[in-house]
C-alpha cells in the first residue's frame, strides 16, 4: 500500500478551495477558484484537477469539508469528516503558529475573529447581520470605482491623506464614499479611507470584547489586499503576519482534520471524490406543506436517488433513512 | 367577548388549561410562521425587539379570527416590554380593530391580579372554581417543562438521531388533549417512558450547555430557532435558567414572604452589576458566576436591540469566573445556518478546551 495523502475541501460563498497535504502536513498542491454560484459544478472540476496531482504510488488516506456549503461538499464526495470553518482555521493556524495568539479573518461573506492561548481555542466572534468589511463589499466598491480588486491595494498604498469613512454599514460607507469622490477628493485617499473604515469596523463589532494580543496573524482571501493589512497595523500598532497560503487556510485546516481523525481512528477512508467528476448531480427543492412554516427544504439527488436535504425547521426531511413519505405526498415540488 | 393570547413557546397551552373549565370563548393564534412573521415585520416599529414582533404578529392573526380581547404580558419591569401593550394596542387600532387590551401586570399585581383576571374573562365564575383551572394550568405547565428537560437531555444520547424530537412533540400534543389530571397523568408518563427508552449511545459523555437570556427568545423556540434541538443534535444536554412553572411556583412561594426568588443570581452578580438593568440582564450575568463550574458553556440567547442582555454581554467578558458564553441574537432571520456554524465552532472549542486540560 502507498503513502498516505489528505484532502481539504473548503466551499465559500465566493471562492472554492482545496488542499493536498502528505502525511507529514506539508502542502503538496492546492487550488484557488470563484465558486460563482455553482458549488456542485466548481467541486467537480477542483476534484479534476487535483486528482492528477497526487503523487505516483500515494493514495487519499481522508477527506475533510468545510466552509458554508461543507454539507454539500461533504455529501458529494462522501469526505470523512465534516468541520465548519472556525474550527478548520484554528487548526490550520495553530499547525504554522503553534504560539498565535489572535487570528482575523476576513472572507468574501463573513469575517471572524479567533482568540487562541496556549493552542487551543477560547474564544472566537463572527459578524452578526452585517457584511461591511467583507471581501464582497470590497470587491463591489473596486467595481463602482471602475478599478479591479487587484489594482485596489496598489492603488490604496498611494494615499497620503486617506478621508474619513463611516464603516459601520456598507449603505453609510458607500453614500460617505461617493459624497467624498464628489468633493474632489483622491481615489487612493477614498480607497485608503475605505480600508481603515473597514478595520475600525471589524474591531468595534467582530472584535467587540477581544483582547487582541501579538502574535497576530491575518487569513482569507482579503489578506490579499495589503492596503488592509497595512490599516490592520495602524490601527493596532502592531506587526501582522499574513501566512504565505493565508487564503486556503480553511482547506489545510480541513486537510490537518481529516489526518488527525485518520491517525485517531486507523478507519479506511470513504472518500470518492475522484470518481465524481463525471456523474449528474442534481439539486432541486420543493416547499413543505406540513405546517404553516412552509419551509423551502433543498435536496441533493445523484439518478433517482436522494443523498441529502437541507432547510427544515424541524427534523422531518433531514434523516432521509426516517423520511417514510416522499416529497410528493406532503409537497409541491418546484 | 373572545379571547386570545400569545404564543410564547409552550406557555399558550397552560393558559387555555386554565381558561377551559371556566367555559371562556377564546381563539389561539396559529403558530409562529412566515405569516407571521411577515405581518409582525411590517406593521412594528422598525428598531423593536422580536418578542414584540413576534407577539404583535400573534394578535393580528387572532383578531382576523375574530378574537377582541388580548390577554397581554406586562409589567413595569425597567425593560421596554412593559410598555409595548399600548403600542401594540394602538397599531392594531390604526389597522381598524377595535381591540381592548387585558393585561396581567405581573410585577404590580402579582398572582392576586392574575387571579382577578381569570375572574373577569369568566364573567365572574366561583372563586373555586377559578382556582382550580389556575392550579390545572400550572399542572400542564410543569408537566410541558418535564418533557421538554427530559427531551433536552435524551436528545444528546439518541443513538438513531431524529428519534427523540418526533416524541417529544406528540407528548406535548398529548399534554394539551388532556382534558383532566388522570389523562395528563398518562400522557407524562407514556411518553416520558416512550423518550426514556429510546436506544443510547454507550459511552457517550456529553457537554452540558445551560440557555440563558431574555426570557421571550429562551421560552420560544420560533424566535431562538430551535437552539436546543440544534445543540441536542450536536450531542449536547442542555438546561435553562428559566423554566416557567419552576417560576411561577418559586414566585408563590416566595413573593409573599417578601423574598427575592432570584436572590442567589443577583447576590453572585453583585461584584459587576448591583442592580436590575431590566429584563433578565441582571439575571444573565449572575447565571454566568453560578454556572460556572457547573457547567461547560453557556449560550446567551437575546433579543437584536435588547439594552439589558446587550449590557449584560458586555458585562460578562470581565468576570473572574471563566465560563465560555456564546452570545446569539435573535431577530428576523429564520435560516439556522450561521447559528449552526457557531454552534458546531463553539462545541468544538469546549471538548479541545477540556480535552488540553485534561492532557496537561
Amino acid at each position: 500500500m502507498g503513502k498516505k495523502v489528505f484532502l481539504g475541501i473548503d466551499v465559500g460563498s465566493v471562492t472554492t478551495k482545496c488542499a493536498l497535504m502528505d502525511d507529514n502536513m506539508q502542502l503538496i498542491a492546492h487550488r484557488y477558484i470563484p465558486t460563482s454560484g455553482k458549488p456542485i459544478i466548481q467541486i467537480q472540476s477542483l476534484m479534476r484537477e487535483i486528482s492528477s496531482e497526487i503523487p505516483t504510488g500515494c493514495e487519499i488516506g481522508g477527506a475533510g469539508t468545510t466552509g458554508s456549503a461543507r454539507y454539500l461538499a461533504g455529501e458529494i464526495v462522501a469526505a470523512d469528516v465534516i468541520k465548519n470553518e472556525i474550527t478548520a482555521h484554528a487548526v490550520a493556524a495553530t499547525h504554522f503558529y503553534p504560539d498565535v495568539r489572535t487570528i482575523l479573518e476576513i472572507g468574501g461573506q463573513d469575517s471572524k475573529i479567533i482568540i487562541i492561548r496556549n493552542g487551543v481555542v477560547t474564544d472566537f466572534g463572527m459578524n452578526t447581520v452585517c457584511a461591511a468589511g467583507t471581501g464582497s463589499f470590497l470587491d463591489h466598491q473596486a467595481l463602482r470605482l471602475g478599478i479591479s480588486i487587484n489594482e485596489f491595494a496598489r492603488e490604496a498604498m498611494k494615499s497620503k491623506n486617506p478621508v474619513r469613512i463611516a464603516g459601520r454599514c456598507t449603505v453609510f460607507a458607500e453614500s460617505d464614499m461617493i459624497h467624498k469622490q464628489q468633493m474632489g477628493h483622491s481615489t487612493p485617499d477614498i480607497l485608503y479611507g475605505l480600508c481603515q473604515a473597514l478595520v475600525r469596523n471589524y474591531i468595534n463589532n467582530v472584535g467587540l470584547g477581544k483582547t487582541i494580543e501579538k502574535p497576530i496573524i491575518f487569513q482569507g482571501g482579503v489578506a490579499f489586499n495589503q492596503a488592509i493589512v497595512r490599516a490592520f497595523e495602524e490601527e493596532l500598532q502592531t506587526e501582522i503576519m499574513v501566512p504565505k497560503h493565508h487564503e486556503i487556510m480553511g482547506a489545510i485546516g480541513a486537510a490537518i482534520i481529516a489526518w488527525e481523525n485518520y491517525n485517531a481512528t486507523g478507519k479506511k477512508t470513504h472518500f470518492k471524490g475522484f470518481e465524481i467528476s463525471d456523474i449528474n448531480y442534481e439539486t432541486s427543492s420543493f416547499t413543505c406543506q406540513g405546517c404553516p412554516n412552509q419551509c423551502e427544504i433543498a435536496q441533493l439527488k445523484r439518478g433517482d436517488k436522494v443523498m441529502a436535504r437541507w432547510g427544515g425547521r424541524c427534523e422531518k426531511w433531514e434523516y432521509i433513512s426516517n423520511t417514510k413519505e416522499s416529497p410528493e405526498d406532503a409537497a409541491v415540488t418546484g | 367577548m373572545r379571547i386570545t393570547f400569545p404564543h410564547i413557546g409552550n406557555v399558550y397551552i397552560a393558559v387555555k388549561a386554565m381558561l377551559d373549565p371556566l367555559g371562556v370563548d377564546y381563539v389561539v393564534p396559529p403558530k409562529c410562521n412566515k405569516r407571521t412573521l411577515s405581518l409582525a415585520t411590517k406593521y412594528s416599529p422598525e428598531g423593536v425587539c422580536i418578542p414584540f414582533k413576534l407577539n404583535l404578529g400573534n394578535m393580528i392573526e387572532a383578531v382576523e379570527l375574530g378574537a377582541d380581547h388580548i390577554l397581554n404580558v406586562t409589567g413595569h419591569g425597567t425593560c421596554r416590554m412593559g410598555y409595548y401593550f399600548k403600542v401594540q394596542e394602538q397599531i392594531l387600532r390604526d389597522m381598524g380593530y377595535d381591540v381592548k387590551m387585558m393585561l396581567t401586570g405581573l410585577s404590580e399585581n402579582k398572582l392576586r391580579g392574575f387571579l382577578n383576571l381569570l375572574r373577569t374573562v369568566s364573567n365572574n365564575a366561583p372563586w373555586r372554581k377559578i382556582l382550580s383551572s389556575f392550579a390545572f394550568g400550572i399542572s400542564k405547565m410543569t408537566a410541558l417543562d418535564d418533557m421538554e428537560i427530559l427531551a433536552n437531555n435524551m436528545r444528546a444520547f439518541e443513538k438513531n438521531k431524529g428519534t427523540i424530537t418526533p416524541i417529544y412533540r406528540k407528548s406535548i400534543q398529548a399534554i394539551d388533549d388532556a382534558a383532566d389530571y388522570r389523562s395528563l397523568k398518562r400522557a407524562v408518563k407514556e411518553y416520558g417512558e416512550k423518550m426514556s427508552s429510546v436506544d443510547v449511545l454507550e459511552g457517550h459523555k456529553p457537554l452540558k450547555i445551560l440557555v440563558v437570556g431574555e426570557i421571550y427568545v429562551v421560552l420560544d423556540p420560533y424566535a431562538n430557532m430551535d437552539v436546543e434541538m440544534e445543540l441536542g443534535k450536536l450531542g449536547v444536554v442542555t438546561n435553562r435558567s428559566l423554566y416557567l412553572s419552576r417560576w411561577i411556583k418559586k414566585g408563590l412561594f416566595f413573593n409573599p414572604l417578601g423574598i427575592d426568588q432570584w436572590r442567589d443570581v443577583h447576590k453572585a452578580a453583585m461584584p459587576y452589576l448591583k442592580r436590575d438593568i431590566g429584563g433578565d440582564g441582571w439575571e444573565t450575568v449572575g447565571e454566568k458566576v453560578i454556572s460556572t463550574g457547573r457547567y461547560d458553556g453557556m449560550v446567551h440567547l437575546a433579543p437584536f436591540t435588547c439594552m439589558p442582555e446587550g449590557s449584560a454581554q458586555c458585562i460578562m467578558p470581565s468576570t473572574k469566573e471563566d465560563l465560555p458564553v456564546l452570545a446569539i441574537y435573535c431577530d428576523e432571520q429564520t435560516s439556522k445556518a450561521g447559528m449552526i456554524t457557531r454552534l458546531e465552532a463553539f462545541t468544538d472549542m469546549i471538548s479541545m478546551k477540556k480535552a488540553a486540560v485534561l492532557s496537561r
